[in-house]
């Protein structure tokens, strides 16, 4: 092949990334299933839920042939969801398989406080091989989450969040807006240059903590923590913190992210929403990243109805909503038009993975009912080969 | 005309710029060491002091780039200031190489460190022990240390497991002094090899191995080509075995220990040692051997202090020659990579060595040691990273 039309060749590759077959095939929506965090089942131990979660270190396949090493809830980005009704009693046992420290923080939960999983402040960390039961009553009701507040920057790209549904048999949402099919949507944002550096030196660097732990020589000094302000500041005195660091490993530039993920996916591997016409699905959205993002959605205007878990009183109907860092905002989509719909960050640099369009949390809104005929090309299409739409990324 | 020629160039110029801007940006990576050193010889043959030796500061400048089926490329090109007295001028380019590798191969051609070593010793200066710790080069006058450590190399490595590197090389060592002060005009091979070693990587270290490194490695000088050696109608032969002990892989207080011995097969001819050219063909037997102590407060090196041995004997010669050397230095550091050091050693030579070099030396250096090794633009991990190593190899 000449080097110009190897160059020709490639560039349409790129403009022309295809979704994964048809997106109204069976095996698509199969695969759309796995797509989605599967819901934690409880044991009961009297009247309390008892949930297993461990971590450990896991690959993740962003998009197919692009794998990083996360940080993973019982083996999946993200966690699984635990889902449980306004007032039960819960439990959750946390084992940490890795060689590093982490706790569990309920976002948006009124956990009792040694339950909120700070560390320092609510609990020690929970260090590697140790378990730690969390025990709490679920309220308030709505969409919340959870995720690692140890090394929070890192552990969360990492991987260490999961949605946390509390329902409400009274829920004025399902009231106003009867619905039967209901999505989870994760948002985070990944320097990956940034988490394998800084996973690699926290590793190497909790390899000899727990070496000095097993031979009863760490400290609080090494461990950079402080029994009152003055010897915090004494310490940042003499060199403890940055620009004239003593003891640390880790990359100094804060993190650029370049990949944008939806549930631990990047586009071409997001998760689809399906819908009908005449249905109200319900859409929950949380943001477990460090960016913005300004969702937008074609062709609809969706009822915004809760914000942080909470139901609005007066829903709001848009076509953008932002989505900022811990938020989650629930959103009910009515089937009125028919189609194949784009749904994506409209900062459109979070819909490109590692530079590149398109990519990112790129994701559609998918009429399972769309007849055929309407998916047909025209004849230039056909002779180009091509079968049906759509045929090309999802612009936005 | 030279209006068309200056459009021609300034075409070719943005042609290259407009192929650069699509390309993807590669790893960039610096590495940089400055050695200042104050030197006196307390006692020897030629008791000289210097202000100020700079010997063995040098720059690295490298990029590495993913390549197509899990390959990886990396140019390296280096450069370093020489000892005062050697004849390769004010700069001398260490290193310039090329390397490609994949997860299990590594293929490296250019001008190289060769493997005349298998391990690093803790002494200030790489060459502060060259007789004891390196093959040396049977083509070099030995004006230059860095004929023996550096050369024109294609190495070709397996890795199997994570741990075993099994190494074939070949090499042009460099030829000096050229004759009629002409430069050097033949490149060809005059050096092949292969070692086997077994290392833990540096990123294990505190998995707290005992054993740190074991190899075994044979150098065959090709003295026998033609132009090389007319006198001597033969290969020369030497073998090496080394190995690193921890002692103490302990966080705060870490102890290690490493040995090297080499022997030289040499010619049986070579009787009596009257010129380097003697020196590196004379059958002998080197061991050289370190103790170090490294204090590291708060995670991070803070002073270090070494111990090392050397002895070397020639067992055929006519007259019963041998050499030894003590090294003992000492490294505090005053801030990120930043360090005062101070370092005294002792050499007797007896023999045939002592019309060569004197019966003793004794020299003390105080210095400054600065170190740097950064990456910029970093894209993939590596090979021996914690991730790779203990949670799954991502290419």
């Amino acid at each position: 092949m000449k080097r110009r039309t190897f160059i020709q060749a490639s560039g349409m590759i790129t403009a022309g990334a295809l979704l994964p077959g048809t997106l109204l095939g069976a095996p698509f929506k199969a695969a759309n299933k796995q797509k989605y965090p599967y819901v934690l089942e409880p044991t009961l131990d009297g009247d309390v839920k008892e949930f297993h979660l461990f971590i450990d270190i896991h690959q993740q396949e962003i998009v197919p042939g692009f794998k990083i090493h996360t940080l993973a809830f019982n083996n999946q980005v993200p966690g699984p969801e635990i889902r449980v009704n306004k007032g039960d009693k819960v439990r959750v046992i946390f084992k940490n398989k890795t060689e590093l420290n982490h706790t569990i923080h309920w976002h948006g939960l009124h956990v009792p406080w040694r339950m909120d999983g700070v560390p320092y402040v609510t609990q020690m960390p929970v260090m590697p091989g140790q378990e730690f039961i969390y025990e709490f009553t679920a309220e308030p009701a709505g969409t919340h989450f959870y995720h690692c507040h140890w090394g929070t920057l890192l552990h969360m790209q990492a991987g260490m969040y999961g949605s946390f549904i509390i329902e409400d048999p009274d829920d004025p949402v399902r009231s106003r807006f009867p619905y039967e099919r209901e999505y989870t949507l994760l948002y985070s944002a990944h320097d990956v240059n940034f988490l394998r550096e800084e996973m690699n030196s926290m590793l190497e660097r909790m390899k000899e903590r727990m070496y000095m732990m097993k031979t009863g020589r760490f400290n609080k000094e090494r461990f950079a923590v402080f029994d009152s302000k003055k010897e915090f500041e004494d310490a940042v005195k003499n060199g403890y913190q940055p620009p004239y660091v003593v003891n640390r490993r880790a990359p100094d530039e804060l993190p650029v992210p370049n990949w944008f993920t939806v549930n631990g996916k990047s586009y071409p591997s997001t998760p689809a929403l399906f819908i009908t016409e005449d249905e109200n699905i319900r859409v929950r959205l949380i943001n477990a990243g460090t960016e913005e993002h300004y969702l937008h959605l074609h062709g609809h205007d969706f009822w915004q109805v809760a914000d942080d878990g909470l139901p609005v009183p007066y829903p709001w109907q848009r076509n953008t909503l932002r989505l900022s860092p811990g938020k989650t905002i629930d959103i009910i989509i009515e089937g009125k038009n028919r189609g194949i719909w784009t749904f994506h960050d409209h900062d459109t640099r979070r819909v490109t993975n590692n530079g590149l369009y398109p990519g990112g949390n790129l994701l559609a809104l998918v009429y399972e009912d769309l007849p055929a005929e309407e998916t047909r090309l025209n004849m230039m299409a056909q002779k180009m080969g091509l079968k049906n739409l759509p045929i090309v990324a999802l612009d936005e | 005309m030279n209006h068309l020629k200056k459009l021609y160039s300034l075409l070719g110029l943005i042609l290259f710029i407009q192929g650069a801007a699509g390309q993807v940006s590669p790893e960039i990576q610096l590495g940089a060491r400055g050695v200042m050193s104050f030197n006196t010889d307390i006692s020897g043959s030629q008791k000289t002091s210097s202000v100020n030796d700079f010997s063995d500061t040098g720059l690295l400048l490298g990029f590495r780039q993913k390549l197509y089926s899990n390959f990886r490329g990396q140019m390296v090109i280096g450069m370093q200031f020489p000892d005062a007295n050697s004849d390769l001028g004010q700069v001398f380019f260490h290193q310039t190489f090329l390397q490609l590798e994949n997860r299990n191969h590594v293929l490296k051609m250019g001008r190289s460190r060769v493997l005349s070593t298998l391990i690093e010793f803790p002494t200030l200066r790489d060459d502060d022990a060259l007789p004891f710790t390196d093959v040396l080069n049977p083509f070099s006058s030995g004006e230059n240390t860095e004929d023996n450590q550096y050369g024109n190399v294609i190495e070709v490595s397996r890795l199997f497991g994570q741990r075993y590197w099994l190494r074939v090389h070949g090499e042009h060592f460099t030829k000096t002094p050229q004759s009629g002060g002409t430069s050097e005009t033949d490149f060809s091979l005059n050096a092949v090899g292969i070692a086997f070693e077994y290392l833990v990587p540096e990123t294990q270290i505190w998995n707290r191995p005992f054993v740190q490194q074991l190899g075994l490695s044979f150098n065959n000088f090709l003295t026998d080509r033609r132009g090389y050696s007319a006198q001597l109608d033969k290969t020369l032969i030497n073998i090496l075995a080394s190995a690193i002990i921890n002692i103490k892989a302990d966080p705060l207080y870490f102890w290690d220990a490493r040995f090297q011995a080499i022997y030289n097969r040499g010619f049986d001819d070579i009787r009596g040692i009257a010129t380097y050219y003697d020196l590196t063909r004379a059958r002998s037997t080197a061991v050289f051997g370190s103790l170090r102590f490294l204090y590291r407060k708060l995670e991070r090196p803070t002073l270090q202090w070494a111990l090392s041995a050397g002895y070397k004997v020639f067992p055929d010669l006519t007259t019963a020659t041998s050499q030894w050397q003590l090294i003992s230095n000492f490294f505090y550091r005053l801030g990120e990579n930043f360090d005062l050091t101070v370092q005294l050693q002792h050499a007797r030579f007896n023999g045939d060595l002592k019309s060569l070099y004197g019966r003793s030396e004794t020299r003390m250096q105080f210095g400054m040691v600065y170190s740097i090794d950064q990456r910029w633009n970093k894209q993939f991990d590596d090979r021996n990273s914690l991730l790779n190593l203990e949670h799954g190899y991502i290419p």
